[in-house]
């Protein structure tokens, strides 16, 4: 559905999207991850072709968005972090106004895409009295008009509370299941990207780190949390003792390939440590992100393998969802 | 069909806020203090005065349109370019100011066709309010005379001293309005060009407002007066030529194609700035 490669952006002097390559499947959802000013909204508007890379292509449904923006484009709904709107007239004028840029609806799919954002009510009245979530909504409703085969997400969740980050997270999960669209999702709630997608991009400082599906990579290896008396020195013998690779934070640790939680559990209380804690932990996506935004940042790569469980030796993890290390 | 549907919006754009009426009501209310102004005994003795030395009958000219004529060019002097340069900067970068146009172009229309639209929604709405003045000072005038009467004009920096029976009088201040109206496009035009650029609606009006102030003192220093037919205040005078006795049609003529060449040039110098540019938030 979506193909870039090898987009690269300045904006002056600095680089905010390098060398990026990506390939988004047709019918998933999408995470792009990264923290702000990693380079996913530059994604998005070269994405859109309002903003134009330095280098590379960008193509939606095999079609260059430059080129030939019109086709690339026709079914392709976008909203942003805050989307705006023309505040003295009403949320009805406002999506009969961007509708017909492009593509007039009927009466009737406005209506159908009005009920389906559950604006019906509202939906006469200026769009100065909207809340955030109403306008989101309206947003929302706008992207969907031109029936789009590709809707892209830009920070949805923003400034929402918590009943409508629920509300959006579930009209986004229908409109993949029940209307087919694809989504590009991009985020830096980790808990949403998570609730919302398989598969997804991380990026950091214009580069993409990752991409593919996160719950793949590296899930041969377990967690665990050991809490015991004397923790600093535990963890030390642990390591020493070879039945755990890693400590993080907080008792955090990676367990060696041959190693087991009961094993650790035996060691420890062989070894005199009085146990408040040795359980197995799931990794969340908060986990993996920070595994490869900080293994990037320390400029290696060797706790993020790829997606056949190769670790590469140099530079960073990034790989294709073909599968393909960059 | 599309097209007329796209200018429609841009036209409602333009026309459903309350400001654009807050501001014909401005227009109004300087109009009516104008009015006002030329009643102060001064203003009056030097009318009167002006029209006696000449051999005319002050009362035969103190009149509807008359008035009109003088309400029009104290009001385009004093608020026009502010107000077109308000309108013609904010039209494009207080919509990419607000993040509208982000929406709007995250549709398949092309950037030349959007600008076009909103250029012609632009010059359409300087006409309906420069027709608008038009009509308004007539009426403030003829209100206030209670009859429209014949016509003086008096216009030194011209060399514009004229008079006119009423019939004429009517079709030459028809005329005129016709001509400001195409003459001050420009003002929107530059307003417009400027607002196509990565600047801030404010800016883009401060630089207009600047680029013609500039414009208007340079060619009133007798030093620039071999060089008048290069500035854009002299081409939008032309307006005030329909009230010589034998109207310079050529002159006039030469005045609005220049007006028109540069008008497409801001246009083409805009257009490439807002098709090259990037739009991000």
């Amino acid at each position: 559905m979506i193909s870039i490669r090898g987009a690269t952006k300045r904006f002056g002097g600095r680089l905010a999207v390098e060398d990026l390559t990506l390939t988004v499947p047709r019918g998933v959802i999408f995470g792009l991850l990264g923290h702000n000013g990693a380079g996913k909204s530059t994604a998005i508007g070269m994405l859109l072709a309002q903003v134009m890379p330095d280098a590379g292509e960008l193509r939606i449904n095999d079609c260059d968005v430059f080129a030939d923006r019109a086709t690339a484009l026709a079914r392709v709904g976008a909203i942003f972090e805050t989307p705006a709107f023309y505040d003295y007239l009403s949320g009805w004028r406002n999506l009969r106004i961007f509708c017909e840029y492009t593509a007039p609806a009927s009466e009737e799919r406005m209506r159908e895409v009005v009920k389906l954002v559950r604006l019906e009510e509202r939906i006469q009245d200026a769009v100065g009295t909207y809340s955030h979530g109403m306008r989101q909504r309206l947003a929302l409703a706008q992207a969907l008009l031109p029936e789009p085969e590709l809707l892209i997400l830009d920070e949805p969740s923003e400034g929402l509370d918590p009943e409508g980050i629920h509300e959006m997270r579930n009209l986004i999960l229908r409109l993949n299941r029940e209307w087919g669209l694809t989504i590009l999702f991009s985020s830096h709630l980790l808990s949403e990207v998570q609730q919302l997608c398989t598969q997804l991009a991380v990026m950091r400082e214009g580069r993409l780190l990752f991409a593919g599906d996160w719950r793949t990579i590296g899930a041969e290896r377990h967690w665990l949390r050991v809490r015991v008396d004397r923790q600093v020195e535990a963890e030390q013998a642990l390591l020493a003792s070879g039945l755990v690779e890693e400590f993080e934070y907080d008792g955090r640790a990676r367990l060696a390939p041959q190693s087991d939680v009961p094993a650790v559990a035996a060691w420890l209380s062989a070894h005199g440590y009085r146990i408040e804690a040795v359980h197995p932990i799931e990794r969340t996506l908060e986990d993996f992100y920070l595994e490869i935004v900080h293994g990037a940042s320390r400029g290696v790569a060797a706790s993020v393998p790829d997606a056949k469980g190769n670790r590469p030796a140099t530079g960073t993890a990034a790989t294709t969802l073909d599968g393909g290390a960059r | 069909m599309m097209f007329r549907r796209q200018l429609r919006h841009e036209l409602l754009k333009l026309f459903a806020r309350k400001r654009t009426y807050i501001g014909f009501g401005a227009f109004v209310a300087l109009q009516v203090m104008i009015l006002a102004l030329l009643q102060l005994p001064k203003a009056r003795q030097a009318f009167d005065k002006l029209l006696t030395n000449n051999g005319y009958l002050p009362e035969d000219y103190y009149a509807g349109l008359t008035l009109a004529m003088l309400i029009i060019e104290f009001t385009i002097f004093l608020m026009g370019a502010l107000y077109l340069a308000l309108v013609g900067g904010d039209v494009v970068a207080k919509e990419i100011e607000d993040g509208t146009m982000r929406m709007v172009l995250s549709r398949p229309i092309s950037r030349l066709r959007l600008l076009g639209i909103k250029w012609l929604a632009c010059a359409l709405y300087t006409s309906v309010l420069m027709i608008f003045l038009g009509i308004t000072s007539l009426a403030t005038g003829v209100i206030y005379r209670g009859r429209l009467g014949n016509l003086f004009v008096y216009v030194p920096h011209e060399s514009l001293f004229g008079v006119f029976p009423m019939a004429d009088g009517l079709a030459r201040y028809g005329m005129a309005i016709l001509l400001l109206t195409v003459a001050l496009q420009i003002i929107t035009a530059l307003a417009f060009m400027f607002s196509c650029f990565k600047m801030k609606p404010a800016a883009a009006t401060i630089l207009t407002l600047t680029v013609m102030f500039t414009d208007f003192v340079l060619r009133n220093v007798p030093f620039f007066e071999s060089f008048k037919k290069y500035f854009i205040t002299h081409h939008t005078s032309s307006w005030l030529r329909v009230y010589h006795d034998i109207i310079p049609w050529w002159g006039i003529a030469e005045s609005l194609v220049y007006l028109a060449a540069l008008g497409v040039t801001f246009w083409i110098v805009g257009a490439m700035a807002f098709c090259l540019r990037d739009f991000k938030s």
